[in-house]
């Protein structure tokens, strides 16, 4: 498998071998607990006892020993207690006089020589607070929202607005309603958070650690830490998963130890245990959106009304973006000439609400697939039927008034979907509530279709310009060959192996003399954050034109020392001229590097000059390209425990190329997981105390081999043609839309509408045992 | 508590330790030893990250005080599964299936499945998914783990 089959002379489409297999299956793999450093302190975090108050003091008991410990307070800040994200609101460390705004919010950070010793110190630190009445949790949240909207207090608000939805209304035959819920959900990475911070004799600070967005923090404690961008200097160690939890968070990590670390001088390390991981790291937002969609006799929508709120916990931090990615997705899959969505981001006394695969589209999602269905139901037509009549396809118009080009598969992946699902026959043998003679179980079936903006939303790509290079160099094995150089992080994801294949077209030489450094801000230029399922879209298109320009570069030298001026090309690792021997790259790339200095192809990445975005009105081209996407899923509801088995899953994807078909199936069946975790699992609350109600995996529980269904996952592919090699986004769309298609399934089988996830047995319970009102 | 002192064979090598006999397993391969393929994600026993095989049988060794293991108690780690050759026909069957992706679990499962196949050369699929029923994986979505085992099922020396 890790040769290119005869028939292609391309890597792309290949399933090539990881390349970072193979030190993952021996445990070779260091990551970041496995790196023995020498030296290195130990430190420890102490957080508020309340979720909302005023802090009063922070008291070190003077019968301890502290001759051996670090303390670092809000005092010990060298610049202004910020930490610079979307907003500058959120402090580094809650500071004495001033307000706590949720439940471990960090006060303190203790270093020591030993973990031990750390955290004995950290006990012997006493946090007290005036405590003050706290808003925890979305419900409440929404109450405000609906019954005393002046006083609902939003971090951020944005609208979208399409035609006129009063006008749609009144053309409608019929207006149906929805409301749907989503809650916490936990990344659950199995490599908890951690970084090492070294402080630096200049004054400086060098960070590893497990993150995905080496440049974040790079820019976001210049205030709090009082150094320039050039003074920050971080690198990833091995990820092991992240899925958005390792986003925005590790900047916060990073602070918290370069506080002892400059105070002290000492290179201090915290990593969290599974426990503080679970408690105090950010969660996806839980969401409430209400629709409210107005429809003709055949099915037409005339007018879509959304309302989509999401809790974005006690800061800021991202959830701005969070919030428009969620709107924008609540009314894209579907034709209607008159939209309004209205994004909120509410602020509680909860742990900030952080990036979690999907990035608010899931949440969407989970609320439009829903009511699709319920819309369907109350028409009397068949999910499937209606989908196929409405859904979005090429030339059709977004809410934000972008025409859908026509590098669009999203027929082709409900049309082949449906046939591999045999989904109309299956709908039919559904057991709406009923059971056969001699059947225990409710059968159901149930779908969702949805499409996901790939890259940055709206401007963010076109402003940020991604850069990459491409660099020739001597390898460790001293033979020529070439390192890739972005801040795109391995976290799993297979980026280390699918930037290789496309540098190995590109450049035309084997994958086996291409290296891809772990990513480190002193080294590699800024392709920006490893997010947005923008890395194999965006940065595959830079490293695929740096590629080409080193190509190039080589080219010419080669023409010029060993063709006597001729042109020639790298073809298959040789230069060659019509008529002359080929000559290896091997010996062209050798002498290059004798000769030149610093050779590299480089590469800005820019969008075409018709992409138009206005961020005030949100109007134009919210995304470069969209992928789309079905899922359908098979249930089994067990009619006396009320348990769901999710049996099958038929996913079709239309990702554009496929870089690497094993890979991208993979990347689909871990979403898809994730999702089913996400739909019928993965419980979690903000209880009376502040704190999230799991706290371990005892508790917090996700999906075992035990539970996993039969996948069937195939790929439609409409290349984006504008960034060769034509790949759109593909990893937070597996995540995007299996709840609805589960709870569709289950309301197949029951009869019974659900619009709250987790959908636990419990849950089922209730709908089955409630009396029939508002199912459909 | 003193220590203890005790002599295990530990991917082949006997070696002897001197601990407390409260100390984790895990911790005595991790941070006395340098073994640090075994991997520490829950530290309470529910992920199976933390599997190594003791006297053959897979064991969390995050929640095992090693001063319950007897002198002579035979230890392998993902360190030693390498070296035999039903570990390397798994190993080589997650890399084709792309059974790999982030890695932190792997070390794990890849015990976990030398434990199932050294017993059971052909097991079912129901038999896989029992016998990494304790073993969490966040990425993967288990279906290529699943395959990979069933390949290296397929490529299982005839005789042990
Ligand atoms: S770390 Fe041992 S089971 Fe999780
Ligand atoms: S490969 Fe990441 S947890 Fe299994």
């Amino acid at each position: 498998m890790s040769k290119r089959s005869k028939k292609s002379d391309r890597w792309v489409g290949q399933s090539m071998i990881r390349v970072d297999g193979d030190g993952k299956v021996r445990g070779r793999t260091q990551y970041l607990n496995d790196i023995p450093y020498k030296g290195v302190w130990q430190g420890v975090v102490v957080r508020t006892p309340v979720a909302h108050g005023i802090l009063k003091a922070v008291t070190l008991d003077p019968a301890f020993d502290w001759s051996q410990v670090v303390v670092a307070t809000a005092e010990d800040i060298p610049g202004e207690n910020i930490v610079h994200m979307h907003d500058r609101t959120m402090p580094l460390l809650a500071a004495v006089g001033g307000e706590i705004k949720y439940r471990g919010e960090p006060v303190a950070v203790v270093a020591a020589p030993t973990l031990a010793l750390a955290q004995e110190a950290a006990r012997h630190i006493t946090v007290t607070a005036d405590e003050l009445p706290a808003l925890l949790t979305l419900p409440e949240a929404i109450k405000i929202y609906k019954s005393a909207p002046k006083k609902f207090d939003t971090m951020q608000s944005k609208r979208i607005v399409k035609g006129d939805v009063a006008k749609g209304f009144a053309l409608a035959d019929e207006i149906i309603t929805g409301e749907y819920w989503a809650g916490h959900q936990e990344q659950l990475y199995l490599e908890n958070q951690g970084v090492v911070v070294f402080p630096q004799q200049d004054g400086s600070i060098w960070a590893e650690g497990s993150l995905q967005c080496p440049y974040f923090p790079v820019h976001e404690l210049n205030d709090a830490l009082r150094l320039p961008p050039e003074k920050i200097r971080v690198r990833q160690t091995p990820v092991g998963g992240a899925f958005g939890g390792k986003e925005e968070y590790p900047t916060m990590l990073i602070g918290y130890a370069a506080l002892p670390a400059l105070k002290s001088g000492k290179p201090v390390k915290i990593t969290y245990e599974r426990n503080e991981d679970i408690l105090f790291t950010p969660k996806r937002h839980p969401v409430w959106v209400r629709y409210k969609t107005g429809v003709k006799k055949d099915g037409t929508f005339t007018a879509i009304e959304c309302d989509f709120v999401i809790d974005g916990g006690a800061y800021l931090t991202i959830s701005d973006v969070v919030m428009f990615r969620g709107i924008l997705h609540c009314a894209l899959a579907y034709r209607c000439e008159n939209v309004i969505v209205r994004g909120e981001v509410a602020r509680t006394h909860s742990f900030p609400s952080g990036a979690f695969r999907g990035f608010g589209a899931p949440q969407a999602v989970w609320g439009m697939e829903s009511h699709l269905d319920v819309v369907a139901a109350r028409l009397g037509k068949k999910p499937d039927e209606l989908r196929l009549q409405l859904h979005a396809r090429p030339g059709d118009i977004t809410p934000t008034g972008q025409v859908l080009s026509s590098e669009n598969g999203s027929t082709a992946c409900l049309q082949l979907a449906l046939k591999r699902s045999d989904f109309a026959r299956k709908l039919k043998e559904s057991s709406r509530g009923r059971l056969k003679r001699g059947q225990q179980k409710l059968r159901g079936i149930g779908m969702s279709f949805f499409g996901h903006g790939a890259a940055f939303t709206g401007d963010g790509e076109a402003n940020f310009k991604a850069k990459g290079r491409v660099e020739l160099a001597l390898l460790e094995d001293g033979q020529p060959g070439v390192n890739i150089r972005v801040s795109s992080v391995e976290m799993g994801q297979g980026v280390h192996t699918v930037l290789t294949q496309i540098v190995a077209d590109a450049m035309q030489i084997g994958p086996e003399r291409i290296r891809y450094p772990m990513a480190d801000t002193g080294l590699v230029p800024n392709s920006g954050p490893t997010v947005a399922s923008r890395t194999t879209m965006v940065v595959g298109n830079v490293v695929h034109r740096a590629a080409g320009d080193l190509k190039a570069q080589l080219e010419a030298f080669a023409a010029e020392k060993f063709f006597k001026g001729k042109a020639c090309e790298l073809r298959t690792g040789k230069f060659v001229v019509k008529g002359t021997r080929a000559i290896p790259f091997a010996k062209v790339a050798q002498a290059m590097l004798t000769e030149c200095q610093n050779i590299s192809g480089k590469f800005e990445f820019l969008l075409p000059p018709e992409i138009q975005w206005d961020q005030g009105t949100f109007v134009g081209d919210a995304y470069p390209g969209y992928s789309w996407g079905v899922n359908i899923a098979e249930v089994e509801v067990d009619a006396l425990t009320c348990e769901v088995a999710v049996k099958r899953v038929a996913a079709v994807f239309d990702i554009g190329t496929v870089i690497n078909p094993v890979s991208a199936s993979g990347q689909v069946e871990g979403g898809l997981t994730q999702a089913l975790g996400y739909t019928i699992m993965e419980k979690l609350g903000t209880g009376k105390d502040g704190l999230y109600d799991a706290t371990r995996l005892q508790t917090y529980i996700i999906p075992t081999i035990l539970d996993v269904p039969e996948f069937d996952v195939s790929f439609v592919e409409y290349p984006y043609s504008f960034a060769p090699p034509g790949a759109k986004g593909l990893g937070e769309i597996p995540m995007d839309g299996l709840a609805p298609a589960i709870a569709n399934a289950i309301a197949a089988a029951t009869g019974r509408r659900i619009n709250q996830i987790p959908i636990t047995p419990e849950v089922i319970y209730q709908a089955l045992h409630a009396d029939s009102k508002g199912t459909p | 508590m003193s220590n203890v002192q005790r002599t295990w064979t530990i991917n082949g090598k006997q070696t002897k330790l001197r601990f407390p006999p409260g100390r984790r397993l895990l911790d005595i391969l991790r941070d006395d030893l340098g073994l640090t393929g075994s991997k520490e994600s829950c530290g309470e026993g529910e992920c199976g990250a933390c599997t190594v095989l003791v006297n053959k049988e897979p064991v969390v060794s995050c929640i095992l005080p090693a001063g319950q293991l007897v002198n002579g108690t035979d230890i392998l780690t993902i360190e030693g599964i390498e070296k035999k050759r039903i570990g390397r026909v798994i190993q080589q069957a997650f890399l084709e299936c792309g059974a790999v992706q982030c890695g932190f679990c792997i070390p794990g499962m890849v015990v976990a499945a030398y434990a199932l196949l050294i017993k059971n050369p052909k097991p079912s699929v129901r038999a896989i998914r029992e016998a990494l029923a304790g073993n969490l994986c966040r990425c993967t979505g288990y279906t290529k783990i699943i395959q990979a085992v069933k390949l290296a099922a397929t490529r299982m020396p005839q005789r042990k």
